[in-house]
């Protein structure tokens, strides 16, 4: 069978074919059922005014068109192409250096003073309110070596009387 | 003899200029009327059509020639359609009223000289009845259709288009064709 003459479906509809492939495709539809289908849907979509029923979309200045156009393409193709130029990009490099510089430097300082609190003490910290008074809590251990603690009471009862 | 689509293209992607902006006169019109026809806006068929241009401009050098310059760039443009539907679906649920085109009746669009005032009267109020339903096609019909009937598209051109098979395509046709003709028959 020969090519199925799809694009001609609608001119052939429309009678707006010469004499010969008018009979060509006229042909071609009684060996084709899909072709035969395909110009009864489009007959009907043609008899129905579909076209027209769509209707038409309304006028555009074309030249106004075109200038909008150019200009959507110029401002995108700034934007896509700004990052790609050498400057910005060793400008970002250098910053993104100098930022890891900063945070390895940092991490350093830190770890020299040897005060590091691990992150269970803090969270305990945090709940018990403990830790900022550690350096009491550990003197207290030496006053109660020193039996001090356990005279305090004794202190406090004979300043009331 | 002017150049063929394919050969512009070619030159798209080698970024002439030139090539561009005639590849864009002879599309324009089209391209904004198939955008128009399924998003029924006019702003948006002008900006979703010119994106279809610039995407054109951008993707020129991934042409390889196997369907028609035609086809392939209708493909950008319906898909970009499809996309600006569904994405602006909730919205236009909100600003129906705001919609330019839908405040312009079927009737202002479409002066039908007829010389029986009844008749015209009916005629029109079928085609009015018509268009809504053109409407209210689900998209990938109402594409379908268009492809069809305005850009006189062949069957496996469209189906290249929506990237369906062609028995998509007829089966596409005939429901939209359904839903057509029932909103005839009602009248």
């Amino acid at each position: 069978m020969a090519r199925h003459p799809d694009s001609e479906l609608v001119p052939y509809l429309r009678g707006e074919l010469s004499p010969a492939e008018r009979e060509r495709v006229a042909r071609h539809l009684e060996e084709c059922p899909d072709c035969k289908q395909d110009t009864e849907v489009l007959r009907e979509l043609l008899d129905n005014n579909v076209a027209r029923a769509i209707g038409e979309a309304p006028a555009v200045n074309w030249a106004r068109y075109r200038a909008e156009l150019r200009e959507k393409l110029d401002r995108r193709r700034v934007r896509v192409v700004w990052w790609r130029r050498p400057m910005p990009l060793a400008l970002s490099a250098s910053l993104a250096g100098v930022l890891l510089l900063v945070a390895v430097w940092g991490t350093h300082q830190v770890s020299k003073n040897g005060e590091l609190i691990g992150p269970d003490e803090v969270v305990m910290g945090q709940e018990l309110g403990l830790l900022q008074d550690l350096r009491t809590v550990e003197r207290l251990d030496l006053l109660e070596d020193l039996e001090v603690l356990r005279n305090l009471d004794g202190l406090a009862t004979e300043q009331q009387g | 003899m002017e150049p063929a689509d394919e050969a512009l293209c070619e030159r798209v992607a080698r970024r002439d200029e030139e090539a561009f902006n005639l590849l864009v006169s002879r599309y324009q019109e089209r391209a904004y009327r198939l955008a128009w026809s399924i998003l029924r806006n006019a702003e948006d068929a002008r900006d979703v059509s010119q994106e279809a241009f610039i995407r054109l401009y951008e993707m020129a050098g991934s042409f390889r020639g196997r369907s028609k310059f035609s086809t392939w760039f209708y493909r950008i443009l319906v898909n970009l359609c499809l996309d600006h539907k569904r994405k602006h679906k909730w919205w236009q649920l909100w600003v129906r009223d705001d919609d330019d085109d839908r405040s312009e009746t079927i009737l202002d669009r479409q002066p039908a000289p007829v010389s029986d005032p009844v008749d015209k009267l009916s005629r029109e109020e079928t085609l009015k009845a018509l268009g809504s339903a053109v409407d209210r096609l689900a998209p990938r019909q109402r594409a379908a259709v268009l492809l069809r009937v305005q850009e006189d598209m062949a069957t496996y051109e469209i189906a290249r288009v929506l990237k369906c098979s062609e028995a998509t395509v007829r089966v596409h046709l005939h429901r939209a064709l359904a839903t057509l003709k029932k909103t005839v028959e009602k009248r």
